[in-house]
């Protein structure tokens, strides 16, 4: 609980509604989309720059935890609030800014859903590209302070290589626009290293995004094959035919199976993994790229190759995709997901040793994910009204994680650390690594009231089984 | 007084840190050397205790082909790389001014860029993973060697164009590209409006010059029939694809960077003397200028690049002509943030004193 003070101040700054305190209200603020949650102390919802400066000042002021929240779909754990304090919702900052036809360029909010801004884009024939899985809901703020994905980020860049400037509020309440829309800007590159710091180092109260012109033809092809393994192998082949398109995705047959019963895409359910491969350009380019992918996937074990004919069709085939993990609902009613990224010809190994540690938990394992850039999201399924089984699921998602690792690989490629990875860091980072890291963190937040328990691992938390065995990246000649 | 700094050339990663803390240790000035392309970078070092040169570091650490990624030692040169990755049908896309001769080490720090950009990006875009010497002797390593990572903060962007002010770059890993399969260049007289519309065309050209002549230079690469329509709808005159190579190799005595909203830019150079030798990448935002006017045509080109939100920064000049227009121009507005960075990482303020902004 807040000293009363604290919350009469707060309603001073943002309005006697817009702080929530009474204990079950902040219920609804407990988690994110990951497992594990906290209750806040208070909910402040934001609508302006000044409101978030003016919170996070009287935060600082007290030693109070902040830690911002978007649409709350986070799968780290970065938006749950593990210490208490104040969770700063932004979604009430939804407005579209500016749209800048011209020069390409949009300022939105942090309450801005992803989904949205594509759409108010288009009427410029423009886009934004990053396109996490959850656009329908998550927030451009949130994807900023995770620097998030999606499926056709495989050419086109995650979200920090979209961002091109911030308006950011740090722990002391000061607020600063960080880089624009010129390039080469004089100075470190603050904009680059605050995209992706999880509000551990600021909260984010504009962005300035790239939009894109739409490409003048889209293809999306869809093909079978008879195990993950061959269609790992195909994956590697399209990329290593010198084709890196717009996205490349996988999912095996208990993802299929699932995502047919629900969306009747016409995905083939006998299929060992099904890809998904998108090109886009020009139409001679979709042309010519669809019958090179086409060759090669079939050369690769591929069958019932097929193209989505109508626009209709591509939709009906992406929704099956991006609404994968709510169709696995059919199966078990809760899922717990890792999305540990390996180098790309480390799929076939790595997808087996999931499978394997799905069968020795007895854990079904649903794999939905971003081949063409060797991240994994393998879901883990299971009903957490059965308490018992969450010990197993936590050890099942952590083995899953180390077999990345141990194939040099990364943590993370689009969640975030968050909270339930951050006991993890020392598996890939040395001390100095993550020291070196820390005096970022002091240098943003001396007193570490801006989300505090994440990324780093928290000694004071419950001790990891795994994680004594430390320094294995470097072992496995990193560098 | 001009005291010769004692010259460190380490074979190691390890070695360089230890000379790094040795120096650091003693308060010695520290300026590290990648292949000295742009010593004339920055404010000229008000000490130099230490040359660092990075250039023994020149292994290529991993190639991992299938995975389209390279790890080297940060003193390799980028035609070195270039050559290794030729080797597959992959290159970096990165074709700086003033080459040959730089190391990869040297474009990080600098942020040195070229033609490419328009398709690729910079490194910024393409850098994955990244090692760097510390004063207190510490390596720190950010990143990894998969294209995809948001694991810690992202430590390539807080090097990435730093100047070596926060440390020693000795090693990165990058993102590779396959090598286009249709690739053509070509050229026209036609200035502005010619570029525009190249620049709106259906497939965005690879790479978009336009020089004070009025000529413009296109390079369009991909699909082979989409490239030849586009090409065909603007009637230019094919080019050889050499000519990318003797571009990239301007390097004048005298010059600056201009870099600007994208929009803002042709104002920015058509502001300049008449006369005045300039190319530009207009779909990227940047202007190189190759001075042959006073200071204060270089003072009156900064003050409106900087009302246009961008910068002009001076990448080699004689001494005195540096002095008087200064390396960098108007300090940004987040300064006292980033000398909180540098103090936490330099606290004596040992490497390059003087020579960034910050």
């Amino acid at each position: 609980m807040l000293p009363r003070s604290v919350v009469e101040e707060l309603r001073t700054i943002v309005g006697r509604e817009a702080v929530i305190d009474s204990a079950n209200d902040l219920r609804i603020f407990e988690r994110d989309g990951s497992i594990e949650g906290a209750l806040p102390d208070a909910v402040v919802l934001a609508s302006s720059t000044e409101h978030v400066a003016g919170v996070i000042k009287v935060a600082a002021h007290n030693n109070i935890p902040v830690v911002l929240r978007g649409a709350g779909t986070g799968l780290s754990g970065g938006a749950v609030t593990i210490r208490g304090g104040i969770a700063l919702q932004v979604t009430r900052m939804r407005r579209i800014l500016n749209i800048d036809p011209v020069a390409q360029t949009a300022i939105v909010e942090p309450g801005v859903v992803n989904q949205e801004l594509s759409m108010v884009a288009a009427q410029h024939g423009l886009f934004y590209a990053p396109d996490p899985s959850s656009q329908k809901a998550c927030t451009i703020g949130g994807n900023a302070a995770e620097n998030s994905g999606g499926p056709h980020c495989l050419y086109y860049g995650v979200t920090t290589n979209h961002v091109l400037g911030m308006e950011v509020v740090l722990a002391d309440g000061s607020v600063h626009w960080v880089s624009g829309d010129a390039p080469d800007r004089v100075g470190l590159d603050l904009c680059g290293v605050l995209v992706g710091s999880e509000g551990t180092l600021c909260a984010i109260t504009k962005i300035k995004v790239r939009l894109l012109r739409i490409p003048p033809s889209i293809a999306t092809m869809l093909a079978a094959f008879p195990s993950i393994e061959t269609a790992s192998q195909a994956v590697s082949a399209v990329i290593g035919h010198g084709i890196v398109p717009a996205a490349l995705e996988m999912m095996d047959n208990v993802t299929v199976g699932a995502v047919e019963a629900h969306y009747h895409a016409g995905y083939p359910t006998d299929a060992g993994a099904v890809l998904l491969v998108e090109v886009d350009g020009t139409a001679e380019a979709t042309r010519e790229l669809t019958a090179a992918i086409g060759k090669v996937l079939t050369d690769n074990q591929g069958y019932a190759l097929r193209e989505a004919q109508t626009p209709a069709e591509r939709e009906l085939l992406w929704a099956g995709r991006k609404g994968a993990i709510g169709a696995l609902g059919r199966i078990k009613p809760n899922y717990y997901l890792h999305d540990g990224v390996v180098p790309r010809s480390r799929l076939p190994q790595v997808l087996s040793a999931v499978g394997e540690i799905g069968e020795h938990y007895k854990l079904p394992v649903a794999n939905v994910f971003h081949a063409g850039d060797g991240n994994l999201h393998p879901n883990i399924l299971f009903d957490m009204r059965d308490r018992d089984v969450l010990h197993q699921v936590e050890s099942a998602g952590e083995e899953m994680l180390r077999a990345v690792v141990e194939l040099g690989g990364a943590l993370s490629g689009e969640h975030g650390i968050g909270l339930e990875k951050s006991a993890f860091m020392p598996w890939i980072y040395s001390e100095d690594d993550l020291g070196a890291m820390h005096r970022v963190k002091d240098v943003f937040d001396p007193k570490g009231t801006m989300n505090p328990g994440k990324i780093f691992p928290d000694p004071s938390r419950k001790s990891v089984h795994l994680a004594g065995r430390t320094g294995l990246a470097i072992e496995a000649k990193w560098w | 007084m001009v005291t010769t700094p004692a010259v460190e050339k380490p074979s190691t990663a390890d070695e360089l840190a230890r000379k790094l803390q040795e120096a650091a240790s003693s308060k010695l000035a520290v300026v590290p050397v990648g292949g000295g392309k742009a010593r004339g970078m920055g404010g000229a070092p008000g000490r130099c205790d230490v040359e660092l040169h990075t250039t023994r570091l020149n292994r290529v650490i991993e190639h991992s082909q299938a995975d389209m990624v390279v790890s080297v030692e940060a003193g390799i040169t980028l035609e070195a790389l270039q050559e290794e990755l030729a080797k597959s049908g992959q290159f970096l896309p990165l074709d700086p001014f003033s080459s040959p001769g730089h190391t990869i080490g040297g474009l990080l720090a600098t942020g040195w860029t070229g033609p490419l950009r328009l398709r690729y990006g910079s490194p910024r875009d393409f850098l994955i993973g990244i090692r760097v010497a510390l004063p207190d002797g510490k390596l720190a390593s950010g990143g990894g060697r998969v294209v995809k990572n948001v694991s810690g903060y992202d430590m390539m962007k807080l090097h990435y164009g730093a100047l070596g002010s926060l440390g020693v770059i000795v090693a990165a890993s990058f993102k590779v590209f396959p090598k286009p399969l249709y690739d053509l260049t070509v050229t026209s007289e036609g200035g502005w409006d010619d570029a525009d519309r190249a620049l709106a065309m259906p497939v965005t050209p690879a790479a978009l010059e336009i020089f004070s002549d009025g000529r413009v230079l296109a390079r369009f690469t991909g699909s082979h029939d989409a490239v030849d329509r586009v090409i065909g709808d603007l009637g230019w005159t094919v080019e050889d694809r050499s000519i990318w190579g003797r571009h990239s190799g301007r390097s004048p005595a005298r010059w600056a960077r201009i870099a600007a909203p994208r929009t803002a830019l042709r104002g920015l150079v058509e502001g300049l003397p008449r006369g005045a030798g300039w190319w530009a990448s207009p779909g990227v935002g940047v202007a190189h200028w190759a001075i042959a006017s006073d200071s204060s045509s270089v003072m009156a080109t900064r003050a409106k690049a900087e009302a246009a939100g961008g910068a002009l920064v001076m990448l080699a000049a004689p001494d005195d002509f540096m002095r008087e227009v200064g390396a960098w121009g108007t300090p940004p507005a987040t300064l006292e943030i980033m000398r909180r960075l540098k103090r936490a990482f330099d606290p004596d303020g040992v490497l390059n004193p003087g020579r960034f902004v910050i």
